[in-house]
């Protein structure tokens, strides 16, 4: 195996996020990157779909709804280990996802996006609704952290837990590369390209396209089951429409269709509203002027930029 | 049976409203490909704006609609000159992405002209007729007479006038359209002009029938698309029967089922729709 740049680039990275609990002083600051791998993760499913596949889905926090409050109430109401129900929440989510799939992706484009919004505004209607359940609008608190009250590894730890969301997110970025590698990823991106001609030589668009779904659903299902735990609070309010657009933010500001992208998209996504805290009321505007001015002007991506830039850097110099 | 007939009355009220929403995206879908996402928050813009003529500097309600009118087209026109001529040749990802940055910004702007209260128009239409053991508000009968008469006007424009033919034949076939002499440039800021109208009509609609708030916009636009996913794409016949069907599913299903679910059977009624019918009540089978 040749080693290029790009491993290079990985392995530093990886280095950087393993010492990020030493370099960074501020408590808060990695509160902040917490919450920033688990939308990694989300961010991870998000671009499978968005960014291969080509179809923009606006659920994905819906979701990460699903997966918080299937690992919780499993927990409240079967007392099955905290273990057992973040394994199982991304299952129940993509149980969910199966059935809102197969008929929205029947449609395609913006209007695909727009059922898919719908059924974000449904689990939102009934997270707030369904008291008996959810709780409403109050919601569920005191959520326990994995590993139990006196287990060998302290969760409650934010190091700990903020190594723990790492594996997690390591794995989730190295299996959506592996997909992408594999025949079926090739099977999405021609999907993204030309649909019309994966059917034509026989392939059936709409098993893949499900699969595309149904995967990038379970990323978010145990995003949202790795928050409840962390946060040892849910409440309805942040699995709504909005979170969704974040999600679609942060692969493209990132660069969708690209491994790192997601990464580091979801970084600049959860750090930039605490920076843009001072523009208080402007905040919505601002961040919608950078969503617009980065697709017109760099619609690949932050990633996408500088890979590009690096390749001509590099045909410079030879 | 006279609940019923309540209910449905409310439902044409409603689907009034979201047949307007509806026109005015599936004219910019026909013609740009564009899913107009912010068309909702500029609905709402204008409604505020309406509101704070009437209520703050205590103007007579039609000239307040109608100067909202004209600003809520102006911000429209801009919208389309500034936000989606630029990713007009780009995939139909990144306008969608454009189509919800603008969606922000203008519920930002939103936010910041007009606060976080909750405001209703104040139209002094209050009183009520009975007829029949039916009670009719005075204000809803005229929003649908209002938005049946919108309704024609743009049918009759679309069908019958030069430039209407011009906007078909854009929809139809870009190409040929340049070839036959249609300046294409200028066509989109027709329909964003008609558009934003209709939009802001709508707006003012919901604005004195229920009330104005931040993320109302955001729910009507999704009723708009569910509208014309339900009637058929590019459909204008479509887009009226689609809202009115959505509008009295949704006011029976919030009379004789649960009010607080009226938005979950709607989209039922959506998926079933899609499940059975891909191409809508109306669409043509592909």
């Amino acid at each position: 195996m040749i080693i290029s740049p790009k491993h290079i680039f990985y392995i530093i990275a990886l280095i950087g996020f393993i010492l990020l609990p030493q370099l960074v002083t501020v408590k808060y600051y990695l509160h902040l990157s917490i919450l920033a791998l688990v939308w990694v993760i989300a961010a991870q499913g998000q671009n499978l779909i968005q960014g291969y596949t080509g179809y923009v889905s606006i659920v994905q926090a819906g979701f990460m709804g699903i997966g918080a409050y299937s690992t919780t109430l499993m927990g409240l109401h079967f007392s099955l280990p905290v273990w057992l129900t973040i394994i199982l929440a991304p299952f129940v989510t993509a149980v969910f996802a199966l059935a809102t799939g197969y008929p929205s992706l029947r449609v395609k484009g913006h209007y695909f996006a727009i059922v898919t919004l719908a059924f974000n505004m449904v689990i939102f209607i009934v997270l707030m609704n369904f008291s008996a359940l959810t709780q409403g609008e109050a919601g569920i608190t005191g959520i326990p952290k994995p590993g139990g009250e006196n287990g060998p590894i302290d969760f409650s730890n934010r190091e700990v837990y903020y190594y723990f969301v790492l594996i997690v997110a390591v794995l989730a970025t190295a299996m959506v590369a592996l997909i992408v590698r594999s025949r079926i990823g090739q099977i999405l991106i021609s999907i993204r390209q030309n649909e019309d001609l994966v059917g034509a030589i026989g392939i059936a668009a709409w098993k893949y396209k499900l699969f595309a779904f149904v995967t990038s659903a379970m990323f978010a299902g145990l995003a949202g089951a790795l928050y409840a735990h962390y946060q040892s609070f849910i409440n309805p309010e942040i699995f709504g429409v909005s979170q969704s657009l974040d999600a679609i933010l942060a692969v493209i500001i990132g660069g969708s269709a690209t491994i790192a992208g997601p990464v580091v998209g979801a970084f600049v996504v959860v750090f930039l509203p605490e920076y843009l805290r001072f523009a208080d009321s402007f905040r919505l505007i601002l961040y919608g002027l950078i969503l617009v001015l980065a697709t017109i002007y760099m619609p690949r991506g932050i990633v996408g930029t500088v890979t590009s830039l690096w390749e001509r850097y590099i045909q410079q110099d030879k | 049976m006279i609940e019923i007939i309540q209910q449905i009355i409310n439902g044409i009220a409603i689907g009034g409203v979201y047949v307007l929403i509806a026109l005015g995206l599936t004219i910019v879908f026909g013609i740009l490909g564009i899913a107009h996402f912010a068309h909702g928050s500029v609905s709402m813009f204008g409604g505020y704006l309406t509101y704070f003529f009437v209520a703050t500097m205590g103007w007579p309600l039609l000239g307040a609609i109608l100067i909202a009118l004209v600003v809520g087209l102006l911000l429209g026109v801009l919208i389309e000159f500034l936000a989606y001529r630029p990713v007009r040749k780009a995939s139909h990802i990144n306008a969608f992405i454009v189509a919800l940055g603008l969606t922000m910004m203008v519920e930002g702007l939103n936010l910041e002209f007009f606060g976080h209260e909750q405001v209703v128009i104040p139209t002094g239409f209050y009183r009520v007729f009975n007829i029949g053991g039916v009670t009719i508000p005075e204000l809803r009968l005229y929003v649908i007479l209002a938005a049946a008469l919108l309704i024609v006007a743009m049918t009759l424009f679309v069908d019958r006038t030069k430039t209407g033919q011009a906007i078909r034949a854009v929809a139809e076939n870009r190409d040929a359209a340049i070839l036959m002499g249609v300046n294409v440039n200028t066509i989109p800021i027709v329909v964003f002009a008609i558009s934003t109208a209709l939009g802001v009509a709508a707006g003012v609609m919901v604005g004195s029938l229920f009330a104005i708030a931040p993320g109302i916009g955001e729910g009507l636009v999704v009723k708009g698309f569910a509208v014309l996913i339900l009637g058929g794409l590019g459909s204008i016949p479509g887009a009226i029967i689609g809202g009115l069907v959505l509008g009295v599913t949704e006011a029976l299903a919030a009379g004789f089922i649960s009010s607080a679910y009226k938005d979950v059977i709607a989209f039922a009624v959506m998926i079933l729709v899609l499940l059975f019918r891909p191409e809508g009540l109306m669409g043509k089978a592909r």
